[in-house]
C-alpha cells in the first residue's frame, strides 16, 4: 500500500478504474469534511467492503500498474513531448515545437493492466515519487476530482494536438510532409499511424473535390517520389568503399575516418575534373586526329613515367599537344574556346563546390566558441557509437579515463604559473615560431636556387639524354623530401612547447605546415612564371612536366612516408623499443599531405589537362595503402580531438590558401602571360583571355548574337560593373555582419533569461514545498519521533499512515471539542484508525512474504504498538466524553473484533509458510493484544454502567 | 523483388521509406539482419505484420552494438515495451534515428533518452555517474567520479537545478559538433 503514502501521491491507475472512483464518491458523500489525503477515503471504501484479506493485493496492483505505465510510455519520459501520465504534462517542460506531438490514443487504448511491478531499483520509485509529489504540490489542494478533471482536459488537449498536427501535415507539400513525419521523435508505429491519418484526410478531401487534374498531380508526385527513392538507392549502390569505411570507423573512430572521407571526397573532385577535361578537350582532338604527332627521333624509354618528359611531351598529356585549329567534323569545334572555357568552368565549379561544402560544414559544426563545458561534453557527447572493435573500445575507455584525470589535475596546476614561468613559455613559443618560419623561408629560398641551377643546365632541345632526363627529377625530389622531413621537425618542436590545450597544439602544427607548403609552392610558381615562361619556347608544357614530376614524386614519397613513418616505427615500437609504442595515425599531417597533392593538381589543370587522371590513380592507390598501413601498423589516436571541427578547418584550408592560390596562379597565367608561340591552342595570341575577344569579333559578324557581344562589351569588360558588384557585395556583407552581431547579443540575453527562469523556478518550488510542509508539520511534529523507533524501514510507510490516521483522529477530536457532537465522525475516525492498523498489517504481511521472515517480530510488534496507541487514543477519547458512550463503546467492541480477526489472520499467515520459530512471538503478541482489547472493552462497559 | 519471395508489400515499403531515413534496399537489408538474430523466430514473410519481438539479449549480440557501453540502454530506449524487446518496427526505428541522415534534433532527443537511465526526464547526478562508470569501466575512484559528475553538471546546467533538463542537454549538444558524427551507427 505504499502507493498511497505521503499524502496525495497521484496514481493514474487508480483514477482510470471506474469502480474505485464510484466507490470513492459514494464514500465521500457519507463523509462531509473534505479530506486532503486521498488515502483516507480509500481506506474507507476498503473498510466498508471488508476486503481484509484481499486488501493487500488490491492495494498493490495499481502501484504496479502505475510503474508499468511509466515504463511503457517511453516516449513520454523525457521532455514531455506527450505524457502518458495524466496529470503531469502541464508542468513538464514543453520544450518541443508544437509539431512534435504524438497521437495520444495509442496510449490511452492501453488498459491499466494488472501486472506485477517490474524489478526496478528502489531508487527509481523514490525518484518517481518525488517528482509526482512535487507536481502534486502544485495542485490547489490535491483534490482527486480536480485531477480527474484535468486528466480529461489533457486528453482532449492531446487529441486536439494530434488533429492540429495532422492538419498541419496535410497543408504541407509532399516532400516537407515526409520530412516532418520522419523527424517526429516517436516510434515507427505512431509515425505510420499519423501518416495513414494524413493520407486518409487527404484522400477524403480529394474525393470531395475530385478533379482529373488533382488526381493526375497526385500520381505525378507519387511517381516522382518513387523515382527519387530509386535514385537514392542507386546512389547507395554506387557508393565507394562502404564496407571499408565502416570497418575503419569501427576500429579507429570517427576522427581517423574523417581522413578517409576527405580522401574520397577529393577523389570525386578529380574524377569530375577528369571527365570534364577528357570529354571536352581531349576526345574532340583525338576524334579529329588520333595519331600523336611525335617527332621521329623520340621513343618511349620508360623513364617518362617518372619524369613526364620526352615521349609524353608531344602527347595530349600537356598543353603543347593541343592544336589551335577549329576542328571541322560533323560540327565545327573551336579548340581554343573549348580549352579556355573548360578550364574556366571547371575552376569556377570547383570553387562553388568548395564554398558550399565549407558553408554546410560550418553550419552543421557551428560552434559558439565555448570551451567551458568540456567535461560534460566528454561524458555525454564524446562517445563514438561507431566503434565496434573490442580493443578500440577498451582503448577509448582508457583514453577517456586518462583525460578526465588530467582535466581534474589540470585545474590545480594552472594556478601555479608564475611570471618567470610565463616568460619562459613565451620564449619557447617565440623561439619555435621563429625557427619554424625560418625553416619554411629557408626551404623556399633553397628551392629557388636549385631551380635556377637546373634551368641553367636544361636546354630547349626536343630529345634529352637519359641523364639529362633524370636530372629533372632533382627538384621534385628535394621538394618532396622537404615536405616529408620538415614536418617531423615541427612535431619535434611541438613536443617542447607547453600548450595548455590539445587543440591549440594541433592548430599551431597545422599553421606551420601550411606555411611551409605555401612558401614552397609560391617559390615554384614564381619560378615558373618569371623564368620558365621566358626561356622555353613551349613553356606551358615544361611547367606541365614539372607539375607531373612533382605529383609522381610526391606520391612515391607518400608511400615511403607511410612505410617509414608507420611500418618502421611500428616494428621499432613493437620489437625494439617498446617505450615508443605503436604509432598513432596522425590525421592532421595526412590530411595536409593530400591537400598539398590536390593543390598541385589544380595548378596543373591548365598546363596538363590530363593530370587529374594521374591524380585519380594516385588517390585510389593511396586509399588502399593508407587503409592497409592503418590496420596493420597503427593504433587509434590517443586523443580524439573534436574531429568534426578539424574537418571543417581542413575544408577551409583547402579552400583558402590552397585553392585560392591555385586559382590566382592559373588566372594570372591566363590573363597576363604570353602563351608560347609555336605550340598549344593559344599560339599567336597576346594572352589567353584574348581568345574571348577574338570570339566576340567573330560573333559580331553573325546576326542574332548581338546580345552576347553587348554583354561582353558592357558587362565583362566594364569597370563600372565590377565596381557596382563589389559595392553590393560589401554592403550585403556588412548587413549580415550586423545581423550576426545582433543575434549574438540576443543569444546572450536568452541565455541569461534561461538562467533567471531556472532560479525563479527553483525558488518558487522551494516556497511551495515549504508552504505545503508547514501545515502537516505542525501537527505531526510531536509524533514523528515515534516513527524512527519502528524497526523495519520498509514498514515506515505504513507507520506513517497510521500516524496520519491518528492525526486525523485528533483533528476530529478538536472539531468535536469546538462544535457539536456528531457520532458519525467518531465512528469514521475510528474506522480510519482501524483501517490504518489494517494497512499496517497488510504491509507487514507483505513484508513477511518478501523478506523471508527476517526481523519479523520487531516489525510486527512496532506496528502493533502503533495500532494499539491509536486505539488507546480512541478509547480515551470515548471515555472522556460520557455522552458518546454507547457509540464509542460499540466502536471499541468493533475494534476488539478487528483485533481478534487480525490475530487470527496473523496466525493463519504464519501457518501457511510454516516457519514455527517466528510464529510464537508474533502470534502471541497479537493474541495478547486481542485479549487486552477485550479487557479494555469490558472495563469500559463496566464503567459506563 | 521479382521472383523472390516477398518480404514486404510495396505499401509497407513505402510506409517505411516515408517514415524512416532508409531506402527500400536498406529496409530489406535491415530485415535480413533482424532475421539473422533469431532465424527460427522471425519469418521471411512480413506482409501480414506479424507481432514478433526479439529480446534484448539477442539484439545486443549484433556487431554494431556488441561493444557499445550503452547497448542495453539504446535497445531499451527504442523498445516499445520498455524491456528491450524489439519488434522489427522498433528495430528499424532504432537504426533510423542513429543513421547518418537523421537530423540533430531527433538525435538529441534520443541521446537524452539513452543517457536518462532512470527515466525521470532529467539527467541527474546519478545518471551521470552511471554514464561515467560505463565509459571508464568503473576504474575511477568514487571521489573522482563525484568530482567529474559535479563538474560536468555544473558546466552544462543553465537553470541551476543541479541536473540537466532537456534544454540544458540540447544547449550542450549544440556546442558539440562531433555529437552528430559520434551518435551514429553504421549498419
Amino acid at each position: 500500500m505504499t502507493s498511497y503514502s505521503n499524502g496525495g501521491l497521484f496514481n493514474p491507475a487508480y483514477h482510470d478504474s471506474e469502480t474505485l472512483e464510484s466507490d470513492r464518491r459514494s464514500s465521500s458523500k457519507s463523509h462531509p469534511h473534505t479530506n486532503p489525503y486521498a488515502r483516507g477515503e480509500r481506506a474507507d471504501t476498503h473498510y466498508a467492503t471488508g476486503q481484509n484479506s484481499g486488501d493487500d493485493a488490491v492495494g498493490r496492483v495499481p502501484w504496479g500498474g502505475w510503474q508499468e505505465e511509466s515504463w511503457r510510455g517511453r516516449e513520454s519520459i523525457p521532455m514531455g513531448l506527450i505524457s502518458t501520465r495524466p496529470g503531469s504534462p502541464p508542468w513538464q517542460h514543453d520544450l518541443n515545437h508544437s509539431t512534435f506531438q504524438i497521437p495520444p490514443d495509442s496510449q490511452y487504448d492501453r488498459s491499466p493492466s494488472v501486472r506485477l511491478p517490474p524489478a526496478t531499483s528502489g531508487n527509481m520509485t523514490m525518484r518517481w515519487r518525488g517528482m509526482t509529489m512535487r507536481r502534486m504540490s502544485m495542485f490547489p489542494n490535491g483534490d482527486p476530482n480536480h485531477v480527474a478533471f484535468t486528466e480529461d482536459a489533457i486528453r482532449n488537449e492531446m487529441e486536439n494536438e494530434e488533429q492540429n498536427l495532422v492538419k498541419e501535415l496535410v497543408a504541407m507539400s509532399t516532400r516537407d510532409r515526409i520530412r516532418a513525419i520522419r523527424d517526429l521523435p516517436v516510434s515507427f508505429d505512431e509515425k505510420k499511424h499519423i501518416r495513414s491519418q494524413v493520407l486518409a484526410f487527404k484522400s477524403s478531401k480529394k474525393s470531395r473535390q475530385f478533379t482529373c487534374f488533382a488526381d493526375c498531380s497526385e500520381n505525378m508526385s507519387l511517381s516522382f517520389r518513387r523515382c527519387g527513392y530509386s535514385i537514392r538507392s542507386a546512389r547507395q549502390t554506387l557508393q565507394l568503399w562502404q564496407g571499408i569505411m565502416k570497418e575503419i570507423g569501427g576500429t579507429f573512430g570517427t576522427s581517423v575516418l574523417s581522413y578517409f572521407v576527405f580522401l574520397k571526397w577529393l577523389l570525386m573532385f578529380n574524377i569530375f575534373s577528369f571527365l570534364v577535361n577528357f570529354g571536352f578537350i581531349t576526345i574532340p582532338l583525338l576524334v579529329y586526329d588520333p595519331s600523336p604527332n611525335i617527332p621521329p627521333n623520340v621513343s618511349f624509354r620508360g623513364l617518362e613515367i617518372l619524369t613526364g618528359a620526352g615521349y609524353f611531351n608531344n602527347t595530349v598529356m600537356y598543353y603543347g599537344g593541343y592544336s589551335n585549329e577549329t576542328l571541322v567534323g560533323l560540327v565545327e569545334y573551336n579548340m581554343q574556346l573549348a580549352y579556355f572555357f573548360t578550364i574556366a568552368v571547371y575552376m569556377v565549379l570547383c570553387g562553388i563546390a568548395l564554398i558550399f561544402s565549407m558553408a554546410s560544414s560550418f553550419r552543421t559544426n557551428y560552434v559558439l566558441a565555448d570551451t567551458s563545458s568540456n567535461s560534460a561534453w566528454q561524458l555525454l557527447c564524446s562517445w563514438d557509437f561507431n566503434i565496434t572493435n573490442e580493443r578500440a573500445v577498451r582503448q577509448h575507455k582508457n583514453n577517456l579515463r586518462v583525460q578526465l584525470k588530467e582535466s581534474l589535475s589540470e585545474k590545480a596546476q594552472r594556478e601555479l604559473l608564475t611570471l618567470s614561468k610565463k616568460l619562459k613559455h613565451f620564449g619557447v613559443y617565440l623561439g619555435s615560431w621563429l625557427l619554424s618560419t625560418g625553416l619554411a623561408v629557408g626551404c623556399g629560398g633553397s628551392i629557388y636556387y636549385l631551380c635556377q641551377y637546373e634551368q641553367q643546365r636544361a636546354t630547349d632541345a626536343a630529345n634529352w639524354s637519359l641523364l639529362q632526363e633524370a636530372e629533372t627529377l632533382l627538384v621534385p625530389f628535394v621538394v618532396s623530401l622537404m615536405n616529408l622531413v620538415i614536418p617531423l621537425f615541427y612535431s619535434l618542436f611541438n613536443k617542447f612547447e607547453p600548450y595548455s590545450s590539445q587543440r591549440r597544439q594541433i592548430y599551431a602544427l597545422v599553421v606551420r605546415n601550411v606555411l611551409l607548403k605555401m612558401s614552397i609552392l609560391a617559390v615554384l610558381c614564381y619560378y615558373w612564371m618569371n623564368v620558365v615562361a621566358i626561356k622555353f619556347s613551349c613553356w606551358e608544357s615544361m611547367v606541365g612536366q614539372a607539375l607531373y614530376r612533382l605529383v609522381i614524386v610526391d606520391f612515391l614519397f607518400l608511400m615511403l612516408g607511410s612505410f617509414f613513418g608507420e611500418f618502421l616505427s611500428n616494428v621499432i615500437g613493437r620489437r625494439l623499443l617498446p617505450r615508443l609504442g605503436v604509432p598513432e595515425f596522425d590525421v592532421a599531417r595526412n590530411v595536409l599531405e593530400i591537400i598539398y597533392a590536390q593543390t598541385l593538381a589544380w595548378i596543373g589543370i591548365y598546363f596538363s589537362p590530363l593530370l587529374p587522371a594521374i591524380q585519380i590513380l594516385k588517390f585510389f592507390i593511396l586509399f588502399y595503402l593508407k587503409k592497409v598501413s592503418l590496420t596493420q601498423n597503427c593504433q587509434p589516436p590517443r586523443r580524439s580531438g573534436r574531429a568534426a571541427q578539424m574537418q571543417t578547418i581542413f575544408i577551409a584550408l583547402l579552400f583558402f590558401p590552397f585553392f585560392v592560390g591555385a586559382l590566382s596562379m592559373v588566372a594570372y597565367t591566363a590573363w597576363s602571360l604570353t602563351p608560347s608561340e609555336h605550340c598549344g591552342p593559344f599560339r599567336g595570341l597576346t594572352n589567353t583571355f584574348s581568345v574571348v575577344g577574338v570570339w566576340m569579333e567573330y560573333l559580331e559578324k553573325i546576326p542574332g548574337s548581338q546580345w552576347a557581344v553587348w554583354i561582353y562589351q558592357n558587362v565583362i569588360r566594364s569597370e563600372i560593373f565590377y565596381f557596382l558588384i563589389s559595392l553590393i557585395i560589401i554592403v550585403t556583407i556588412y548587413i549580415f555582419w550586423q545581423v550576426t552581431q545582433g543575434r549574438k547579443h540576443l543569444i546572450g540575453l536568452l541565455r541569461k533569461q534561461i538562467v533567471n527562469e531556472g532560479k525563479d523556478k527553483s525558488f518558487l518550488l522551494d516556497k511551495l514545498q515549504n508552504l505545503q510542509k508547514s501545515k502537516p508539520d505542525q501537527k505531526s511534529k510531536q509524533k514523528n519521533h515515534k516513527k524512527h523507533s519502528s524497526g523495519g524501514q520498509s514498514n515506515s510507510n505504513a507507520m506513517f499512515q497510521a500516524l496520519l490516521a491518528r492525526q486525523q483522529l485528533e483533528e476530529e477530536e478538536e472539531r468535536r471539542g469546538v462544535g457539536g457532537v456528531p457520532d458519525i465522525s467518531t465512528s469514521s475516525a475510528l474506522a480510519q484508525a482501524v483501517q490504518a492498523r489494517q494497512r499496517a498489517e497488510g504491509q507487514e504481511r507483505d513484508e513477511y512474504y518478501r523478506t523471508g521472515f527476517s526481523e519479523n517480530p520487531v516489525n510486527t510488534s512496532s506496528a502493533l504498538t502503533q495500532a494499539m496507541q491509536a486505539r488507546r487514543r480512541v478509547e480515551e477519547d470515548g471515555a472522556d466524553d460520557a455522552q458518546d458512550l454507547p457509540s464509542s463503546v460499540s466502536s471499541v467492541m468493533m475494534q476488539v473484533m478487528q483485533a481478534r480477526q487480525r490475530a487470527e489472520e496473523v496466525d493463519r499467515s504464519h501457518r501457511v509458510p510454516a516457519h514455527p520459530q517466528n510464529l510464537a512471538p508474533a502470534g502471541s503478541s497479537a493474541l495478547i493484544q486481542a485479549m487486552l482489547a477485550r479487557q479494555q472493552a469490558q472495563n469500559e462497559y463496566d464503567d459506563g454502567y | 523483388m521479382g521472383n523472390k519471395q516477398t518480404t514486404f508489400t510495396d505499401e509497407q515499403l513505402e510506409a517505411f521509406q516515408d517514415c524512416t531515413f532508409f531506402t527500400r534496399k536498406e529496409i530489406l537489408r535491415l530485415h535480413g539482419r533482424y532475421r539473422e538474430l533469431a532465424p527460427h523466430l522471425v519469418p521471411l514473410d512480413y506482409t501480414n505484420n506479424p507481432d514478433i519481438k526479439v529480446p534484448l539479449a539477442l539484439i545486443v549480440t549484433m556487431p554494431e552494438l556488441k561493444e557499445n557501453p550503452f547497448r542495453d540502454r539504446i535497445v531499451e530506449t527504442f523498445s516499445e515495451d520498455g524491456h528491450g524487446n524489439l519488434s522489427f518496427n522498433d528495430f528499424v526505428d532504432m537504426f533510423s534515428a542513429l543513421c547518418e541522415t537523421s537530423p540533430r534534433e531527433l538525435k538529441t532527443i534520443y541521446a537524452f533518452k539513452i543517457y536518462d537511465f532512470n527515466r525521470d526526464s532529467f539527467i541527474c547526478k546519478d545518471d551521470m555517474k552511471r554514464t561515467l562508470n560505463k565509459l571508464t569501466k568503473g576504474e575511477l575512484t568514487p571521489e573522482e567520479v563525484t568530482l567529474v559528475c559535479d563538474k560536468s553538471i555544473e558546466e552544462a546546467d543553465l537553470d541551476g537545478d543541479s541536473k540537466l533538463s532537456f534544454s540544458d542537454f540540447e544547449n550542450m549538444v549544440s556546442k558539440a559538433p562531433d555529437f552528430l558524427s559520434n551518435f551514429h551507427v553504421r549498419i
